[in-house]
Order: structure tokens, then C-alpha cells, then sequence
């Protein structure tokens, strides 16, 4: 039961438009002032204070992350962890892990398992069918009621028309969100059934041809976000449309959002930082999905940001073995790590002047509770304390061998950030040994 | 100066060639100087007399790891190899990378531990010797990695070229066919286009690559005007699956507007030449009568030109690592 005293810290809140310079104190897992030179004789009892001294850095809201993939369920904790020394206070699973989480029962042991006020609050996307090509819908009711917050095939398409028109309906019926990977994967030739030879590997272009790899049009996201959008709007459904990553694709979500339908999506940052040239090594860190396209998408990803179509900024994290990757890029796993990157890279579209870092904090805060329809996050009074600290300034370079999950696909990128301290419900889940503390009495 | 030459230094016939990579994983990034080198050499061993003594590289080992079904790019090698005295052993691995649960890096620091000079590779997936070539200390020689490229075959295509009419600067060269899947493609693209001759494509649209005319060809849709006036047509091999599906309708439609007939042929230059990387399907991609024509026919000579350009690979890769 003790005080804790952030001293001379910017605090950066978009829910209150503020970016100011202030002293916070927080009394067990609340925030009970944000004032101007605070003094201890301010506080009406003698309990001891922990002081940190923060002139210079920043405190925000904690990242939402809102597409983790953990791959098995025992990887969570661990991802938890290291989520947290990463800025992130709270992720959002996706369906698609070992076992499936597309019953109430799995959902509520995911969320029992992963309760730890001082961890990162887990939240999860149950199934929306049964299997990916399945034709039956799980138990949307029951997921939700046992906390599912909104509704997804994950990494894969909800395919059939009739399929996604019903679980649309029956989410907006319950008010939750559907969560679509958008991609037509008969045309990208990732369709289980499909009878051709063809398996889609990378974005089609010149460079596909060039490494003899199979093309993946990019088209094959807009096809779908243009269906998804018609079904949308006759179901009434919240439809989010999950890393977006083509020029195309974001202009047609540009205008359905004109259009008043309930629209939103988000983007990650290999999206608006890399490009289909990174493959020319067949470096297999760099395979995922979507795969990266071509620069003229990155800079509409750019675009789509800073305009505001693009709502919200996400992991994408999908960590992947050495084994599965250290291997022919066909034969390589899809995915890559990115919870250990998302704050970095995105902070880099602040330091380039793309977006101001009011801007990066609501996309990776409260932006994705919007969508997700979660407590707004808000550094103020009587709010819960759960934000982090962090150094805007200092310049940082991301070094695979410094990581603690693989691979990554922004080895030897240079940024400016750095996170000294993540506190969640009041408590210090992480914090640098930068970060100065103090304890008076 | 060469480790296997202690006993044979004064072999007169010897004379590699210095490349930039002790590796050859694609004609990509080869320079013009190199290839005409590498071609000036083959020429020089075709020209031998079979018997003569090439064995500059005894106690090279190379292994051949073969993925992939192949007979003649297989026995080509190893007749290059062991024409310069080294010693060939050829391990099948097909089927055995796909399988769930190998690595094909165990398998790759396994051979590794048996201390090669040489891995000669043919997989199905593209980029898989690039694989081999970082985690290997020894040469690599790429013979072929999925729709990537085959090195050996464009240079052994040069150089049946080259002998039959002398250059390939200016030529006009039609390859025609399964662009779309066709490693053999992509090497020749790189290395005609190179070497200054105008290359034109022709395919069907569903097996013409994407954005192929990056690469500095022209793509044409229709085989008359793709050829017309060409001095070598050069007819790739379309895969059985191929035949019949939604990449080509059947195999007597694509014979009809693909296949290389004598009516079609007479809009090629009066002395144009064909080639084929074999194996071929006679009366798919060209007529049987023309494939036997011994005036317009390369594609033995082909087969022929396959151990002297191998010869001159080895030869200068093991050159160059020994200088660097």
C-alpha cells in the first residue's frame, strides 16, 4: 500500500487530448492526481512514497495489441512476458492456436490461465467456424459470454458467402465484431481443396518471377474486403478487416467508411516498412501473411494511416521455430515475431514525421479499444494505472540476436525508442534498469 | 594455385577461368566478361579430343544430391566431373526434403561433415542451394532449384548457340512455352539478355509469368508473331499436370497454337535452329519430324555441350575458392 510518484513525466492521453508535462501519482492500482510539481505534503498520510524520476521521458497508455498469434497455448505466459517488457498491456489472441479456441470452454480456460493483474490482460477472438473450411458455426453466444470479444477465422478467410453472411448476423445479434483475414484463397492458391499445383508464396510481381516463387495477386485482399463489404452492410455487422496491406484494398475501405458502413481495420508494421524487395535472398523471415507487396502499396499503408483509415496498428506476432524457417522458402513456415518490435517500428513513423506520436499512441491504444469495444484507456484521475514509460529520444537499432522470440523481419533496422517501465493495474510489470527509483519516506 | 594440380602442374591444357563467386547459383548477377569466358573455355574442351588429359582435380570430391528426378543433367555432371579426374558420388534424395519432420539443413551439415569440394543440387523448391551455399563450406553449383533458375542449362545453351552460328549478339531468340514454371527460362533470360541478344517470350497468357518484360524480353501471346524471324527457337517442356486443367485446356490445343510446326517454323528465319532442354513430349511442343531434322535440330548437340560447360564450371569454381 504505497504511493508511487511519477516526477516531471510527459503524459501523453489521447482520450483527454493531453501532451503535457506533469508529475503522476498513483495509490495502489489507481491514478489519484496528475498535477503540476506535486509535494509530498499534498498527500494526507505518511506512507512511503516510490519516486521515479522521469524528467525527460514519456507516459502513455499501454499498447492494445490486438493480433498475437501464441501458436500452442503453453507459449502464453511467455508471450505474455515478454509482451509486457515491450509496452504492451494487454493482446488479443487469435483462434488459430493449438488447441483451437472455438468453444466457450478452451476461451475460458485461456482467459483463467493468463490471470495476472501484473501480466498483460489477455483477451481472445474465439472461432467463427468450426474449422477453417468448415461450414458450421461455433457457439458465438457461448464464446462471448465466456468473454470472447469478437469473432475470426484467424490467419485464414472466412470463405463460403453463406457462411460469413450468417456469423455476421448472428455477431451483430450478440454485438460483437468480425474479424476478417482478407484474402481469396482460391485465387492466392492457399485453398485446401484447390485442385491446382499452385500455392501462393509472395506478392505477384516482378520479383516473383524473377525468384521463380509463386505470385500471390493483390488483388486477392480487395476481392474479399468487396464481398465482406456487401455482406457488412446487409448483416449490419462491425466488420474489421485484419492487416490490411494493398493500395486498392485500403481505398475501398476509404470509401465504404464514407459510405457510413461499420468499417474498421488495422495494418502491421512490416506493411508500412517493408517491401516485396526483401525477398531477392529468399530470406524466410520475411515470408508471411499478406505477403509483402510492393512499394506502392507500402506507401498507401503510409497513406491509409495518416488519413485515418487505417485505425489501428497490430503485431501480426507469429513466432516461429528456427527449424521451420532455417529452410527452402517454399517449404519455410509463415509468420514472424512482433511483439518485440511493434513499439520500435511504429515510433519510427514518428521520428520520419509521417505521424506525430499523439497519433502513434492512439493507434496502438486507444484506437484498438474502439474497435474492440474495451475500456478506453486514459491516464487520469481515478483511472485504473496501467500505462508505460518510455524514452522518445533515444536511438535504438533491433538486433535479432538481442530478441527473445523469432524471427524477425526488421533485423539491423535503426529506430529512436526505448521502454524503461510498464505498469499495469498500478504495479510494475517491467521495468529498465534506466528508469531511476527513489523510495522516500 | 590449385591444391589437385601438386603432381600435374605442367598440364598445358589447364586454364580456368577466375569467377566472383566460388558458388554458381544463377546466371543472375553473372557479368558478360564471365559468361564469355566460361563459354570460351567449354568451347575449348569441346573442341578436345575425348581422351585428352583434363584430369587437373584428382582427389575433388563432388557430390551430386539430387531432389529431383534427373537422368541427363545427373550423368552430365558426372561425366564433367570425372573427365577432370574427380571423384562422383550421387545421392537421391527425392521425396526425402518434403517429408515432415527433415530438415533439409541436417541433411545439408551432414554432407558438409564428409568434407566435399563440391555439392552439385537439384531441388524442387527455388533458393534451396542458396540455402546450401550458407550453411556449406564447400562450392555449390545450383543444378536446377524449382522455377527458379538452371545455371548450367542456359550456359550449355549459349555455347550450342554459339558453335552453331557463331554469336549470340543481335540474335533473336523466341523461348517458348511454360514460361510460368520454367527455371530453364529464367537462366537463358538472364543470360541471353546479357550477352546482347533480343529475346522475345511466348506463352500462353496463364503460363507467362508476371511482369516478365522487366526482365528486358518481349512477351507475345501468339507463337506466329513470337517467332517471326527468329534465328533460334528455343521450346521448353510442358509438365504432364500441365496438359489438361486451367493453365492450358488440353494438349491438342496447346499443340495447335504452341507446338512448333513446319508451318510455323517458316516464319523463323530461313536458318533458324531449334533447341529443347528435353526431355520432350513429341507432338506437344513440337513436331517429331522437326525434332529429328539434323539441319534445324540442336537438341543433341545440347545434350553434347552439357559436359564441356560443366567441365569449365568446376573447373574455375575450384579455381576460384582457391584463390580466395
Amino acid at each position: 500500500m504505497t504511493y508511487s510518484v511519477f516526477k516531471s513525466i510527459k503524459v501523453i492521453n489521447p482520450a483527454t487530448s493531453l501532451n503535457d508535462v506533469s508529475d503522476v501519482v498513483v495509490e495502489n492500482n489507481k491514478i489519484i492526481a496528475i498535477v503540476k510539481n506535486f509535494k509530498q505534503e499534498d498527500l494526507d498520510d505518511k506512507r512511503p512514497i516510490t519516486s521515479y524520476d522521469c524528467s525527460g521521458l514519456v507516459m502513455s497508455p499501454g499498447i492494445i495489441d490486438i493480433r498475437v498469434n501464441i501458436g500452442k497455448t503453453e507459449n502464453l505466459i511467455l508471450t505474455q512476458k515478454i509482451a509486457a517488457e515491450n509496452g504492451i498491456t494487454s493482446m488479443v489472441i487469435l483462434p488459430n492456436q493449438t488447441p483451437k479456441l472455438n468453444n466457450p470452454s478452451i476461451i475460458d480456460h485461456i482467459q483463467r490461465q493468463s490471470e495476472n493483474s501484473s501480466l498483460p490482460k489477455v483477451w481472445v477472438y474465439g472461432a467463427a467456424t468450426k474449422d477453417d473450411q468448415s461450414l458450421e458455426m461455433c457457439e458465438l453466444g457461448l464464446m462471448s459470454e465466456m468473454g470472447a470479444i469478437g469473432f475470426t477465422n484467424g490467419n485464414k478467410s472466412i470463405k463460403n458467402s453463406l457462411v460469413l453472411r450468417r456469423v455476421m448476423s448472428y455477431a451483430a445479434m450478440i454485438n460483437r465484431p468480425i474479424i476478417q483475414h482478407a484474402e481469396d484463397e482460391d485465387l492466392s492458391g492457399l485453398n485446401q481443396a484447390s485442385t491446382t499445383s499452385i500455392k501462393g508464396e509472395m506478392n505477384e510481381g516482378e520479383i516473383s518471377t524473377r525468384l521463380g516463387l509463386i505470385g500471390i495477386p493483390s488483388c486477392a485482399e480487395v476481392i474479399m474486403i468487396e464481398r465482406d463489404i456487401r455482406l457488412a452492410k446487409l448483416t449490419g455487422v462491425h466488420y474489421h478487416v485484419a492487416h490490411v496491406s494493398t493500395r486498392d484494398g485500403i481505398d475501398v475501405i476509404r470509401k465504404a467508411k464514407k459510405d457510413g458502413v461499420k468499417i474498421s481495420c488495422d495494418t502491421a508494421p512490416p506493411y508500412f516498412t517493408l517491401n516485396e524487395t526483401k525477398l531477392l535472398s529468399y530470406d524466410t523471415a520475411f515470408k508471411l501473411s499478406p505477403p509483402l507487396r510492393s512499394e506502392d502499396d507500402r506507401l498507401a499503408v503510409i497513406e491509409g494511416i495518416q488519413d485515418g483509415t487505417i485505425d489501428a496498428i497490430a503485431s501480426d506476432h507469429r513466432a516461429r521455430s528456427k527449424d521451420t524457417k532455417i529452410q527452402p522458402f517454399s517449404a519455410a513456415s509463415i509468420g514472424a515475431s512482433g511483439i518485440e518490435t511493434l513499439f520500435l517500428v511504429t515510433m519510427e513513423l514518428v521520428n520520419k514525421k509521417i505521424i506525430s506520436i499523439d497519433k502513434a499512441i492512439s493507434l496502438l491504444t486507444v484506437n484498438p479499444a474502439n474497435i474492440l469495444n474495451l475500456e478506453i484507456p486514459s491516464l487520469d484521475q481515478n483511472k485504473n494505472a496501467t500505462f508505460i514509460i518510455f524514452d522518445e529520444n533515444i536511438p535504438s537499432k533491433i538486433d535479432k540476436n538481442n530478441l527473445k522470440m523469432s524471427p524477425t523481419p526488421f533485423n539491423g533496422r535503426k529506430s529512436f525508442g526505448k521502454i524503461l517501465g510498464t505498469f499495469i493495474n498500478g504495479q510494475p510489470s517491467f521495468i529498465h534498469n534506466d528508469l531511476k527509483v527513489k523510495v522516500e519516506k | 594455385m590449385n591444391k589437385f594440380l601438386k603432381n600435374n602442374q605442367k598440364n598445358k591444357l589447364y586454364s580456368p577461368v577466375k569467377l566472383s563467386s566460388h558458388h554458381l547459383l544463377s546466371i543472375e548477377g553473372m557479368t558478360k566478361d564471365e559468361i564469355q569466358k566460361l563459354l570460351d573455355r567449354a568451347d575449348f574442351f569441346a573442341n578436345l579430343d575425348r581422351h585428352s588429359d583434363t584430369k587437373f582435380l584428382p582427389g575433388y570430391v563432388v557430390l551430386n544430391v539430387f531432389f529431383e528426378n534427373s537422368t541427363r543433367t545427373r550423368v552430365s555432371f558426372e561425366l564433367a566431373a570425372r573427365r577432370l579426374g574427380a571423384e562422383v558420388i550421387n545421392i537421391s534424395l527425392i521425396n526425402s526434403s518434403i517429408k515432415k519432420g527433415e530438415s533439409l539443413l541436417d541433411t545439408a551439415s551432414t554432407l558438409n561433415a564428409m568434407k566435399p569440394d563440391l555439392l552439385i543440387v537439384r531441388h524442387p523448391h527455388s533458393g534451396a542451394p542458396l540455402l546450401f551455399a550458407d550453411y556449406l563450406n564447400c562450392s555449390i553449383i545450383n543444378a536446377g532449384d524449382g522455377r527458379h533458375e538452371h545455371p548450367t542449362q542456359a550456359l550449355l545453351d549459349a555455347l550450342t548457340i554459339k558453335r552453331r552460328i557463331g554469336r549470340l549478339e543481335d540474335l533473336k531468340i523466341s523461348i517458348c512455352g511454360d514460361i510460368a514454371n520454367s527455371r530453364v527460362a529464367r537462366s537463358n533470360i538472364h543470360l541471353l539478355t546479357t550477352m546482347g541478344a533480343e529475346v522475345r517470350c511466348v506463352a500462353p497468357s496463364t503460363l507467362m509469368p508476371s511482369n516478365l518484360e522487366k526482365l528486358n524480353v518481349k512477351c507475345f501471346y501468339d507463337m506466329d508473331e513470337g517467332i517471326k524471324n527468329s534465328d533460334v527457337i528455343m521450346l521448353l517442356r510442358l509438365q504432364n499436370e500441365r496438359m489438361s486443367g486451367t493453365e492450358n485446356p488440353s494438349e491438342r490445343e496447346y499443340f495447335k497454337f504452341f507446338g512448333l510446326d513446319e508451318k510455323k517454323l517458316s516464319l523463323a528465319s530461313p536458318n533458324a535452329v531449334i533447341m529443347h532442354p528435353g526431355p520432350m513430349n513429341r507432338g506437344v511442343e513440337i513436331a517429331s519430324s522437326l525434332a529429328d531434322d539434323p539441319s534445324r535440330s540442336l537438341i543433341k548437340t545440347q545434350v553434347e555441350m552439357g559436359v564441356a560447360v560443366r567441365m569449365s564450371i568446376i573447373e574455375a569454381l575450384n579455381f576460384t575458392k582457391n584463390q580466395t
